[in-house]
């Protein structure tokens, strides 16, 4: 499976990144993103099936980028999760309807960022 | 570490249980051994199996850091997280036991008696020390059973890795 995480920290990313590699899921490549607009760049010159993406990003929010796939059947096939530290149920209600499988509120437990990766890739048989 | 003592197993077989005192650790590659540590209250114990090679280990750690008391820690090293989760590791390994098959489990860490633990949260310190230890080391915990103000007692099986959870006198819980 090819990961892409969209989230304007690095540390952020990189912390996701160690994560993906000690869960146990098969993982062929992490991609990364510091915002939206470079997310959907990737997605379109690369195959990906796990999108992890933050919502609060520069140039291009997590919000529009989820419109953007919704809106395009092109992405059908891409499971969708957010990680945001906004938990708001206004935040939540906002990306409900933009196929997205999971939300994970930040900050998050490495094992619960773990549980979420595995049981994507059991459910979405990715 | 203490001797291994005999008693009859649920199943009718004997098994032998290597008990973990406060401030220690047992490994073990006996298949008929049951590790066994009582009455955690805000310490925790660390479990590990390797299925692999069928190698169980458990530690029994009291407070989070060394720094508080560096004479102890050099003593019993075993009795703080951050000297006791590497030796447990470091002595596993000399049984085979490999960090990438390592399941890990974490039992402890409640609040027995609330006026003094309500302060110092030392069990809730002890389970968030035990997580950082092992994420520092790239090991994620599989399942853990912490918190609460119950006092536990915890069985690990070297034959599978099994870990029983004792709260009461009829409650068990699998984990």
């Amino acid at each position: 499976m090819r990961i892409l995480i969209a989230d304007d920290s690095s540390m952020m990313r990189a912390l996701i990144k160690r994560v993906v590699s000690l869960a146990d899921v098969p993982v062929e490549d992490v991609l990364e993103a510091g915002n939206g607009a470079e997310a959907l760049a990737i997605l379109e010159s690369r195959e990906v099936q796990l999108l992890l993406t933050d919502i609060n990003m520069p140039v291009m929010t997590g919000i529009e980028l989820l419109r953007q796939l919704a809106a395009d059947p092109r992405w059908r096939g891409l499971t969708r999760v957010v990680i945001s530290t906004d938990g708001s149920s206004s935040r939540r209600d906002e990306v409900r309807g933009l196929d997205v499988l999971c939300y994970l509120e930040k900050p998050f437990s490495p094992e619960v960022m773990r549980d979420v990766l595995e049981e994507v890739a059991r459910t979405a048989r990715i | 570490m203490v001797g291994a003592q005999s008693a009859i197993g649920e199943i009718g077989g004997e098994v032998r249980r290597r008990i973990v005192g406060i401030g220690e650790l047992v490994v073990s590659d006996l298949a008929d051994e049951v590790i066994v540590t009582h009455a955690l209250g805000s310490c925790v114990a660390v479990c590990l199996f390797d299925p692999k090679v069928k190698v169980a280990a458990m530690l029994h750690f009291m407070l989070p850091e060394s720094r508080i008391n560096v004479d102890r820690a050099r003593q019993q090293p075993a009795a703080f997280a951050d000297t006791g989760i590497p030796l447990l590791f470091q002595t596993a390994y000399r049984y085979g036991l490999e960090k990438r098959r390592a399941i890990v489990k974490l039992v402890g860490g409640a609040e027995i008696t609330p006026a003094i633990d309500s302060a110092f949260r030392t069990g809730q310190r002890n389970a968030l020390a035990a997580k950082q230890v092992l994420w520092r080391n790239g090991i994620l915990v599989k399942t853990e059973d912490t918190g609460g103000n119950l006092a536990r007692t915890v069985h690990l099986s070297v034959q599978d890795g099994r870990v029983r959870v004792f709260t009461g006198r009829n409650e068990v819980k699998e984990i």
